[in-house]
């Protein structure tokens, strides 16, 4: 990430990151998995979006489990094509189908358009998975970052409109509180890979300067501010002890279980935010990799 | 406090294993009258040292160490690799039993392991069970023997630099307070404390613990005997000691870094999650995983189950890291 992140500096960020990211076949490097871009239906009277479904070849005509990926960026850069890695290497591991999802950034697009292009992008996999060979019982959905927040909201959404069933949520260092008044949120002030004055950033572009920090910001933005988390699907917290987001995903987590609900949570020792992704070789990623890889095994079957 | 919510439900892969364990140890509450029944229980569950080590790689001797300042002596079994070296990283291991159950013997099968993985050498440490020895006479005890430990570094063959304090359930509780008394007395160095789902607070009334009231391993009544039994009249009060029950420390910063582990689906799970959370408000180091819908003890009665090779194979990872690996 391009410091500082500005509104000023925001599209030349994003142009930078446009060329940072390798194609779909480099990342992919003679592994056994293919892949195809698609438009499909975005929500009621938006813009249509973007997907690229990966597929693992040869597997047969069984239908497989899924993944839908939602990439990180704060809800105000990014792409898709940011985390190609890792839903490559779980479709790879795996053996299911991973899709991942273009939606609209702030602050162009504020809240709610990129959740609901995200809700929209899982309706569409979950009403169409028999014609691209996708179990609809078993679609976990994923992300990184603001992608674990609007996993967390796609979560929401789906049981207040009985939406389609979701096997689990797999909320990776998740932007969850918009408040920032965690003690973690503040012993990352200035230090990190996703700094507080970025965070504060992210949350006046996606609710505007009344709502960024109020406690009264809507759940499908702040998942934290959802007043009630039973009956969701299966989640998978995960964060690193030394990031802004630590304490607000250990909450998450632990309001998740007050109701009864099912939730792994991992707080790797001195994992910075996306450790996994900007140093995949330290210990601390090779472990929490497999410890991913073990909850996608028990809540896929895969 | 509101009233308990259902409780997170098990994994469906441990439910089996649930059960053969209460089948197997739980077969009687554990209440103020049942404390010597269940101890005459456990003896017959233990297999002896022997049996343990037979066909391991490792070598074992008894020992009888000082104990704390007027107090008796205390008993340790050391676990060595066969293939000793030097300088091997040294663990202390505290046994469970809610500090009124166990022997060492409960914890020498993680030593065997440690040794035959790590190269660890391991001490193995009896301690003084209440009612009929109040607290904190079981950390006092365990405390003993980390100190010796370190004394007797270079003809145990451990490198001082490297002792870890380890142990489940009151184990990972007596392992904290180690932690917070070497700290607090200018003892040996830590180099880590390993909580496994540890028992550290007495006061009994998290979510959690009232979720586990009268289901599952360790429920919510078989903690409420034990603490009973370790802190009596001080339980609930400003004088129960933090050596008894970390969670009433004030101060948990300057501790060793910290490996927190517990089940989703346990009494325990709140107080691990918050031990965990205040050691991070100190800018201490700490890692937390709480496995979804594991029963406590689930990662050693149901080894075989997916989320308990993921929960063993992250306590090797942290292992590793912290006293490095001969793998």
């Amino acid at each position: 990430m391009r410091w500082p992140l500005t509104r000023e500096s925001l599209p030349a960020t994003r142009a930078g990151a446009g060329t940072m990211f390798p194609s779909n076949d480099e990342v992919i490097a003679g592994r056994a998995v293919d892949w195809e871009d698609r438009v499909i239906p975005g929500p009621a009277g938006a813009p249509d979006l973007e997907v690229t479904i990966f597929r693992p070849r040869d597997r047969g005509d069984r239908a497989l489990p899924a993944i839908y990926n939602i990439h990180g960026g704060g809800m105000i850069v990014g792409h898709r094509s940011w985390e190609t890695g890792r839903v490559v290497d779980i479709v790879d591991e795996l053996g299911v189908i991973g899709v991942t999802v273009e939606y609209r950034l702030a602050p162009e697009d504020p809240f709610p358009a990129g959740v609901e292009d995200c809700y929209a992008g899982f309706v569409w996999l979950a009403e169409n998975a028999p014609s691209i060979g996708v179990d609809p019982d078993r679609i976990v959905v994923m992300g990184g970052s603001a992608g674990g927040g609007l996993s967390a909201a796609v979560a929401l959404m789906a049981r207040d409109r009985r939406g389609p069933r979701m096997a689990g949520q797999g909320l990776l260092c998740p932007m969850l509180d918009n408040t920032n008044t965690t003690i973690s949120s503040l012993q990352y002030d200035g230090v990190g890979t996703w700094q507080r004055e970025a965070n504060l950033l992210a949350w006046e572009c996606v609710l505007g300067d009344r709502l960024a920090v109020s406690a009264d910001a809507p759940e499908y933005a702040a998942p934290a501010r959802a007043t009630d988390l039973s009956g969701l699907p299966s989640a998978y917290i995960e964060v690193g002890a030394a990031e802004m987001f630590r304490d607000e995903d250990v909450e998450y987590a632990t309001r998740i279980w007050a109701t009864g609900g099912q939730a792994e949570l991992h707080v790797w020792a001195g994992g910075a935010h996306g450790f996994d992704m900007y140093m995949p070789e330290a210990g601390i990623s090779r472990a929490a990799i497999a410890a991913r890889l073990s909850w996608l095994r028990r809540t896929l079957g895969a | 406090m509101s009233a308990a919510s259902d409780p997170v439900p098990y994994d469906p892969e441990l439910v089996d294993g649930l059960q053969a364990f209460l089948d197997l140890v739980e077969i009687v509450p554990l209440r103020a009258d049942t404390i010597q029944v269940n101890r005459d229980h456990f003896a017959t569950i233990i297999p002896s040292m022997a049996v343990q080590a037979e066909g391991r790689a490792v070598t074992w001797e008894e020992r009888v160490i000082p104990g704390p300042g007027g107090a008796p002596d205390v008993e340790v079994t050391i676990v060595r690799p066969v293939a000793a070296s030097a300088s091997a990283p040294g663990v202390l291991s505290i046994h469970g039993g809610g500090m009124v159950l166990g022997t060492r013997y409960f914890a020498t099968g993680e030593l065997i392991e440690l040794a035959e993985r790590f190269g660890a050498v391991g001490v193995a440490v009896e301690y003084r069970l209440a009612p009929e020895h109040p607290a904190p006479a079981q950390a006092e005890d365990c405390y003993a023997a980390l100190v010796w430990m370190a004394d007797h570094a270079h003809e145990l063959g451990i490198d001082a630099s490297r002792i870890i304090v380890s142990g489940a359930s009151a184990g990972g509780g007596l392992s904290a307070a180690v932690a917070l008394m070497a700290r607090d007395r200018g003892g040996p160095r830590l180099a880590g404390q390993l909580l496994n789902a540890p028992m550290l607070d007495d006061r009994n009334e998290t979510t959690s613990a009232r979720q586990y009231d009268g289901i599952g391993a360790w429920d919510r009544n078989n903690n409420d005997t034990a603490w009973d039994a370790v802190l009596g009249a001080d339980r609930f009060t400003d004088a129960a000691s933090p050596y008894a029950a970390p969670a009433r420390a004030a101060d948990l910063s300057g501790l060793p870094p910290a490996f927190i582990e517990v089940g989703a689906a346990e009494t325990f799970r709140d107080e691990a999650v918050a031990y965990a959370t205040r050691i991070w408000a100190t800018g201490g180091q700490a890692e937390l995983h709480v496995w979804s819908g594991g029963y406590h003890g689930f990662s050693g009665s149901s080894p075989e189950a997916e989320v308990s090779r993921a929960a063993n194979a992250a306590r090797d990872s942290w292992l590793r890291r912290i006293i490095g690996s001969r793998e």
